[in-house]
């Protein structure tokens, strides 16, 4: 692609001065509206509007004499409670959480208008404890500025990174900085980042590239998409920043198409930063040139591996090629490339700008700065949350994550997406890093944390994750499409009670083979649900195998439902609703269930008010 | 040069060999299938594997088809290890085609046998090596079949299943499959490419002048055309290369006519 002439605005045009534009914020009101994918699923497109409506309406701007903004902000990661909107005036901002459309009228009238908050709609301490112990230093931007507009971004201090760089810092000096910060890559493997550029610049290349690997797949996972959605000029700025260091005239974001409005949004900014001169040619008056495209994935989970990522990009099938020779040396177009994950490239500016001992300051001595999580599963908190590593699993679990809901004992904790282990209550107390989780059998991968209570069968557990993984392998290599599909198999026959030692003992021996022979990391990886359960879930495979009994509950061949005849009082609610009419007994009698019937599909337990129903 | 530790044995190599290289070279047997000299390395079907440490690589098993040889590099190609997991992969790819006789051939040599697993399609005798995709693609430069779906759906495919227009019949694909799931028919007017039950391709055959024999594809003949960039001589063009070598002694001409460089 060839990089366009941008317009250098007129900000930038002392290119002796170089001195970056300061911008001191006047005292006002501003409503931030979360507009992440989960406040736009909760409606907060209709609050916005409300909220923009009411506020000219009334003329706030003239009648409270001061400046009323509304504003769209990114994440603001208490997902859980969206929609939220965030009030801040006179230096005291409320968070309200759960608005809908028809409460903004009062929000304004008594809030802004009136200078009272509408105390039964604000943010409890749940709120505030989930916000308490995190340290936001990538998020910190998201859900605090407008992710359409540039100006919102540099008013924080964005593009300053650049400033300070470009021209002034070598990029050999940049590299030593980024290194001397001990910035692990974000994506999975924590491969230490400056190492990586350091490797790209020395290696012999006509053209270089940088890519940002936005090909967010684990299931439950969702901050890369949150940080493109609600900060994406700190994205292009670390790539900039990236591409200096290295030698590069492209950077391309590989990002999935299903995520539209972040697709929409980096585009918008990509746009923006064209028009302010800092892509295309000779960006910011310095010589040199360099511009972002944006390319989509069709949504293959194989195609987050760097490799496959790569052989997409030139239009190839998206399979995962061999390495040796590795991206830095022989990347995209044969060219050495360097591929980061959006994390990681969102990291690089907040370095640059604080220093790398400010970065060293937060985290542990091997894992530096924070880490983003997206806490999913049995959890009272949902939501994305920043923790310095480091942090034990408790204090993200329980302190910011509330624990577990409707009193149920926590019972296991997925890291790393698929490819992750499963950590037991044993282990809450480890310290989240990448060396930790590692020797705890999981991995930190992209930073999914699936929670799970007592109802949670762990074998079950294990046949999703690796289900998952048959579904996407790509098929290239042996170990990989038949070895999971085995998995799959064995799994299957001991969650349907057919299980025997054997099956135990070939699942074992299979997955060895999967993780130690498989071409890419993918695969590698994909036994690890099982391993890992296998490791510390043992006594539930033997319950499953030798007693045909699922301890959790949840494996339908293995439970079976029945009526209490102490506390049935016949009120046909069971009966009325079972779908295959296998439930008889006259009103106000004692109902019963005909086994032969039933499909275990669990509703007659879901609905009986008098806990009639046992599950066995 | 680099010397590598290849089963206990100093070997000097040039080091822009593959271990698979090496030891075929020292001759030491290692098996593979998705392998071929001709064209680059794959690493798809994971027979080849070894166990190996180097400077820069611990101690694992990998495949010896890309893994580069290297100074100090120490390698062992039939430890208890590689024959556990090499066993394995035999199990899943009969598990697969449970009647590839090739296959059977292997396991028997590295002494698998049957298999504990099954993908319930009996009859699939592809083992998803991907030669012929590469073959067609890298060195006849058609690109008429590749790989369709993914994982278990993963198969070798024209586009979307039809009929080839590009495919031109040389049989590159069916010469390097290494359990003859793809295969040539000849019939009388037309040659067919057919990958088990798909048929890949049909494409009309020349007949000798002379013998009336068929000996190629008329889409061969004019690729091969355009590769030496000049019309070929009719008469002789026309003849089955056995007819041609007889009419080149009749005429007293050299029987192999060293053309102009083959531009690729």
């Amino acid at each position: 692609m060839q990089a366009r002439q941008a317009p250098v605005s007129s900000l930038v045009v002392n290119p002796t001065l170089r001195i970056a534009p300061f911008h001191f914020p006047e005292p006002k009101v501003t409503i931030k509206v979360c507009m992440g994918l989960g406040g736009v699923a909760a409606g907060g497109g209709e609050v916005l509007k409300r909220f923009q409506q009411a506020v000219a309406e009334r003329r706030l701007r003239a009648t409270v004499g001061r400046k009323c903004e509304v504003e769209q902000v990114g994440c603001m990661g208490f997902c859980a409670k969206d929609v939220v909107v965030e009030v801040s005036m006179g230096g005291v901002t409320t968070a309200y959480q759960y608005v809908e459309p028809e409460m903004v009228a009062r929000i304004v009238d008594e809030h802004i208008v009136g200078s009272v908050p509408v105390k039964e709609w604000q943010a409890g301490p749940d709120c505030t404890a989930f916000h308490a112990k995190q340290n936001k230093v990538v998020l910190g931007a998201c859900g605090a500025i407008d992710p359409e507009d540039i100006n919102s971004y540099r008013e924080i201090g964005g593009y300053q990174a650049l400033w300070r760089t470009l021209g002034i810092m070598s990029p050999v000096a940049l590299i030593e900085e980024i290194k001397r910060s001990g910035l692990r890559g974000r994506g999975g493997a924590g491969f230490p980042t400056g190492m990586k550029w350091e490797i790209c610049r020395r290696s012999p290349g006509e053209r270089k590239y940088v890519i940002c690997n936005a090909d967010e797949g684990d299931p439950g996972a969702f901050m890369d998409r949150a940080i493109i959605e609600g900060d994406p000029h700190a994205v292009i700025e670390g790539m900039i920043l990236g591409a200096y260091a290295i030698g590069a005239t492209q950077g391309l974001v590989y990002i999935r198409a299903e995520y539209p409005l972040a697709v929409q949004r980096l585009r918008h900014a990509l746009a923006q930063a064209r028009q302010h001169g800092f892509l295309g040619k000779r960006i910011m008056d310095y010589g040199m040139d360099f511009d972002i495209q944006v390319k989509l994935g069709a949504g293959a989970f194989v195609c987050g591996e760097e490799t496959a990522l790569i052989a997409s990009l030139e239009d190839e099938i998206g399979e995962p090629r061999p390495k040796p020779p590795f991206p830095v040396n022989k990347g995209l177009w044969g060219m050495p490339t360097v591929i980061n994950n959006v994390e990681t490239w969102a990291t690089v500016p907040k370095i640059v700008r604080r220093g790398a001992s400010w970065f060293t300051s937060i985290g542990t001595e091997k894992s530096k700065g924070t880490k983003i999580f997206s806490l999913v599963g049995k959890i009272r908190n949902t939501g994305l949350v920043e923790v310095p590593m480091g942090m034990p699993l408790r204090e993200i679990i329980y302190d910011i994550g509330g624990g577990i809901p409707g009193n149920k004992k926590f019972k296991a904790v997925q890291t790393g997406g698929p490819s992750g282990g499963c950590i037991p209550a044993e282990h809450i107390d480890v310290p989240v890093d990448y060396e930790n989780l590692t020797a705890v059998g999981s991995i930190m991968g992209s930073g999914g944390m699936v929670v799970m209570d007592e109802d949670t069968c762990m074998v079950d557990v294990a046949k999703y994750f690796v289900s998952f993984c048959m579904d996407e392998s790509c098929g290239q290599c042996t170990p990989c499409r038949e070895g999971t599909r085995e998995m799959v198999r064995l799994l299957d026959d001991i969650t349907a009670g057919r299980g025997s030692e054997e099956h135990l003992a070939t699942l074992n021996e299979l997955c060895l083979v999967v993780r130690d022979l498989s071409l890419c990391g993918l695969g590698k990886t994909s036994p690890n649900p099982v391993l890992s359960t296998l490791r510390y879930f043992r006594d539930e495979y033997d319950a499953h195998i030798h007693d045909k009994r699922c301890p959790a509950g949840v494996c339908k061949a293995l439970i079976s439902y029945s009526i209490d005849p102490a506390k049935c009082n016949g009120c046909t609610l069971c009966a009325r609703n079972c779908p295959q009419k296998s439930i008889g007994g006259e009103k106000r009698k004692v109902h019963s269930i005909e086994q032969a019937g039933c499909i275990k599909c669990g509703i007659c337990y879901d609905n009986c008010k008098f806990g009639a129903v046992r599950k066995a | 040069m680099a010397t590598i530790t290849l089963n206990g044995k100093l070997q000097e190599v040039p080091n822009t060999l593959m271990v698979l290289d090496a030891a075929r070279q020292a001759g030491i047997e290692i098996p593979t299938l998705c392998h071929h000299e001709a064209l680059g390395p794959y690493g798809a079907c994971r027979l080849c594997v070894v166990e190996a440490e180097g400077p820069a690589l611990r101690r694992c098993l990998t495949t010896a088809c890309t893994l580069p040889v290297a100074d100090q590099l120490w390698v062992e190609t039939g430890s208890p290890a590689v024959q556990q997991a090499r066993k394995m992969v035999l199990e899943l790819l009969l598990g697969r085609s449970p009647g590839s006789r090739p296959l059977l051939a292997l396991a028997e040599r590295y002494g698998v046998v049957g298999s504990r697993f099954g993908s319930g399609r009996d009859g699939d005798t592809c083992v998803r090596c991907g030669l012929c995709v590469r073959a067609c693609r890298d060195k006849i430069g058609t690109a008429a079949i590749s790989f369709a779906g993914r994982g278990q759906e993963r198969q070798v495919s024209t586009e979307f299943g039809e009929l080839s227009e590009v495919c031109i019949g040389c049989g590159a694909c069916a010469a390097i499959c290494p359990t003859q799931t793809i295969r040539l028919m000849d019939r009388e007017q037309e040659r067919v490419v057919l990958r088990q039950e798909l048929v890949v391709a049909r494409c009309r055959l020349l007949r000798c002048r002379s013998c009336g024999a068929s000996f190629a594809t008329g889409k061969l003949r004019d690729q091969v055309a355009s590769h030496l960039q000049e019309q070929l001589n009719e008469s002789r063009a026309a003849l089955c290369p056995k007819c041609r070598r007889a009419a080149s002694v009749q005429l007293n001409l050299p029987v192999w006519e060293p053309g102009p460089q083959v531009v690729r």
